[in-house]
């Protein structure tokens, strides 16, 4: 029996680094993320692998910048935007921010909405149930509990991997394409230039940043604590990247070898778990599909109010009252009402919207990497703790490499 | 001449007497040592480097500009800001405290207010804006008319907080002196609104503001605060500090913390506070969390049987600590078993000469120190109490639980 006790303590041990960093790369693989590395994998078979490798290293790099900030710091990132660059800068960045994140709010009520429409539920009455219901949750009760449990089910992305495994890609063509660099005539594509901005911006999304660094600080993480804070955030950063890659194997080797170019349907989207589940594939994706929008729908209203809140100098926390709180609780609210009404918007693509703010993600992510870099480089804020030299190189490369693809994105629209 | 406010002042030409731009105004500056609430200075940044424009030589200032009674050639250049309060830096978009009204909030701008003394402006800080009002002119300056701006914002209600009830948050020890920052106003606030400040800051501005504080208030704050920031506060501290909060505050909590402390700070702790108090929270310190002994004070004041009113009057004058553990007085037998307990509302009536032991309220209540916490909380329901004595397994009296214990208790698993 001794080795089924060691085993348990590896389980603990495990589960008790899993922390506000592996909280925040999960929380990432939501609806957008789903759904754009699904038509990533199903329009260009194995052709987008190749962004896995380095977006790993920048998710890395960024999100271990964002947690060292808050530990040392002790403050939020839109704070520490404010303190620095004043009020005029720090407007313009929370206006963008809110903007890309209501989006990305929507794509969660389309989530929410695609994967009960597989049960044959329609989202009349789905999509205002849900919001109500996230509304509630954060409002009225407590979000620590049901954050575990939507935790958990969030294993749910390992079939993914399964599924990309029964589904006997071609591995050697796989593995090449990932770690090849793509070809120039590729990005003459706009599609495809569309799907790698939108990768990149579903797995390093500005809202992680604000989102990350807070719950450092919330959980009162500091310079000492630090280090079992950072295990968390590679453990996070190396998971949210490898199910991405399995989603788009997955989709390669399913939705892409039987010419099925374009997802238009979450029912579209679904065959490519059928290698794992079958017939009952719908099943599978529509659980999974749904826990992952529900977890972000609750997290990302919520993250926007307070950072744009904390940066503007209004009074937030749910533990305010109402009228002491105003715009924190208009602007939550606000989020998560128009999010869901702009799902139920009559003939609106949901799933184009979900994939396009991701590009929006994508997009946004070097103003804001640009912030990060310009704060965590000065020794008066970070003392000791500023970027290494690989940092720098790392975060500032991919903060250049965005402004370039959204620059190209423009030119060949 | 009408108020200006700081974001108005910065970026504005500075003129010399013949009217030629002589350089921008860069930071406004207040010597604390001088005069808290007057600028002492402009900085304005020339083409030879940044110039000090001190109060005497400013001959006007609005309208867009400020004119300097002296050339330009005259003006000494900015050697360091040591000892000065830059209000751009150092106050502009930075967390302050709201002494009077009890919260940290952020600055949007500050509103300064100009008066003609002998031929040359003087400055003074009015208020600094928390609001709408300050936040839409800045964010408006330069892009909208100016005329229309100024009708924009006496649309907008001010919220701003008269500059005396303005504390300031500096985290470098030397600095805070040099600045003539204390935080005397917030040290009179009622300790559960410090603890309330304290909790909304970065851990750094905490250390700083309770670095301030003396020993005896930073004790029955920290008693109010977050036990989790209360760990991390006196982590920070060097341990001969801390034993020094630590004698100030109630025994049980003391105990409390401790107990979250990493054993080797809480030793440091321990070994350095004076004998009579470390005594008294190693006791406590040896009972579990959960247990009527865990919450229990040791804080309280007990008889003898014999005892009269008036020598329960005469050990409450000179009685030290803290006043929630008094609603009750304690009569024990001379094997210090507990006899009963006297109200203070059954003592105040009575008369001088009559012995405690006629007084002790009925039916006698007290409970084990291995109860539970269900079991407190039920005797406090069933009984109305306000206190509850705890006895050791021969019946003596060993601490006290008082009806605020019970109610943090109550409302940490609400």
């Amino acid at each position: 029996m001794k080795w089924l006790k060691l085993w348990k303590v590896r389980i603990l041990l495990f589960l008790a680094v899993l922390g506000p960093g592996f909280i925040t790369a999960n929380v990432d693989n939501d609806a957008g993320g789903i759904y754009t590395y699904s038509l990533a994998g199903a329009r260009f078979g194995y052709l987008l692998l190749w962004t896995i490798i380095p977006m790993t290293f920048a998710l890395i790099v960024v999100q271990e910048m964002s947690a060292r900030m808050g530990a040392v710091t002790g403050k939020g990132l839109s704070d520490l935007i404010r303190e620095e660059f004043g009020l005029r800068i720090t407007f313009f960045m929370m206006v963008a921010l809110v903007l890309t994140n209501f989006f990305n709010v929507v794509a969660e009520f389309a989530g929410v909405a695609t994967s009960l429409e597989l049960f044959g539920l329609r989202p009349y009455y789905t999509v205002p149930v849900a919001a109500l219901l996230v509304w509630l949750l954060v409002v009225k009760g407590n979000y620590k509990t049901v954050e575990k449990i939507f935790l958990v089910a969030s294993f749910f992305y390992l079939a993914y991997i399964v599924a990309g495994i029964l589904s006997h890609p071609k591995w050697d063509e796989a593995l090449i394409r990932t770690v090849t660099p793509p070809t120039q005539s590729l990005f003459s594509d706009s599609a495809y230039l569309y799907l790698t901005v939108g990768i990149i911006g579903a797995t390093i999304a500005p809202w992680m940043q604000f989102y990350l660094q807070s719950s450092i600080v919330e959980k009162g993480i500091t310079e000492r604590q630090y280090r079992a804070a950072r295990i968390d955030v590679f453990v996070g950063s190396i998971f949210a990247p490898i199910v991405a890659a399995f989603i788009i194997v997955a989709c390669a080797a399913t939705l892409y070898v039987h010419g099925l170019h374009q997802i238009n349907s979450a029912a579209d989207a679904a065959q490519a778990l059928r290698p794992l589940a079958g017939q009952y594939a719908f099943l599978l994706f529509a659980a999974g599909l749904f826990n992952a929008s529900l977890f972000a729908a609750s997290i990302l209203p919520l993250s926007t109010a307070y950072t744009v809140c904390e940066g503007m100098g209004f009074e937030s926390g749910v533990d305010k009252k109402f009228h002491e709180a105003p715009f924190f609780y208009w602007l939550y609210t606000i989020l998560i009402v128009a999010g869901a009404g702009v799902t139920l918007w009559p003939g609106i693509p949901l799933l184009k919207v979900a994939v396009f703010s991701q590009v929006l993600n994508g997009v946004l992510l070097p103003f804001v990497l640009f912030f990060m870099l310009r704060l965590i480089n000065k020794p008066e804020l970070m003392g000791s703790y500023t970027n290494s030299r690989l940092d720098n190189v790392v975060a500032w490369s991919t903060a250049v490499v965005m402004i370039l693809l959204s620059l190209a994105l423009l030119w060949t629209l | 001449m009408p108020g200006l406010a700081l974001s108005e002042l910065l970026g504005v030409p500075v003129l010399d007497p013949a009217g030629a731009v002589g350089g921008r105004v860069r930071e406004v500056a207040v010597a604390p040592q001088e005069d808290t609430a007057r600028v002492a200075c402009l900085i304005v940044r020339t083409a030879t480097g940044d110039c000090m424009l001190g109060r005497d030589v400013l001959a006007a200032v609005g309208g867009g500009t400020v004119r300097a009674a002296a050339l330009t050639a005259d003006w000494p250049p900015f050697v360091g800001g040591e000892g000065l309060l830059l209000l751009e830096r150092d106050l502009l978009d930075q967390q302050i405290i709201d002494v009077h009204g009890r919260k940290v909030v952020r600055v949007n701008d500050v509103d300064l207010y100009p008066e003609l003394i002998n031929q040359h402006v003087v400055l003074r800080i009015g208020e600094v804006d928390v609001g709408a009002r300050g936040a839409v002119r800045r964010l408006l300056q330069g892009v909208v008319p100016l005329r229309a701006l100024r009708a924009l914002l006496a649309r907008i209600p001010q919220r701003a907080i008269p500059w005396e009830f303005v504390d300031l948050i500096e985290t470098d020890p030397a600095r805070r002196v040099k600045l003539k920052i204390s935080h005397d106003r917030l040290a009179k606030l009622h300790p559960a609104d410090i603890a309330d400040i304290l909790e909304e800051l970065a851990p750094a501005e905490r250390e700083a503001v309770f670095e301030t504080l003396d020993e005896e208030t930073a004790a029955d704050a920290l008693e109010e605060i977050d036990p989790k920031l209360q760990v991390s506060i006196m982590e920070s501290l060097d341990s001969d500090r801390a034993a020094d909060i630590m004698e100030e505050m109630n025994p049980a909590a003391a105990a409390d913390l401790l107990g979250d402390l990493s054993e080797e700070t809480s030793e440091d702790i321990l070994e350095e506070m004076q004998p009579a108090e470390r005594e008294e929270v190693s006791e406590l310190l040896e009972f579990k969390e959960n247990t009527a002994a865990g919450r229990m004070t040791t804080d309280y004041l007990y008889f003898a049987s014999s005892a009269t009113v008036e020598d329960a009057i005469q050990a409450l004058g000179s009685y030290e600590g803290a006043p929630e553990t008094l609603s009750a007085l304690y009569v024990v037998d001379h094997d210090e078993k507990l006899v009963g307990s006297v109200s203070l509302a059954s003592l105040a009536l009575a008369r001088e000469e009559t012995r405690l032991s006629a007084l002790i309220s009925q039916p006698i209540i007290s409970c084990p120190g291995s109860a539970g916490e269900q079991e407190v909380v039920e005797l406090f329901d069933k009984y109305n109490l306000l206190s509850l004595p705890v006895v050791d397994e021969q019946g003596r009296l060993a601490g006290v639980i008082s009806a605020d214990v019970v109610i943090s208790l109550l409302r940490s698993k609400l």
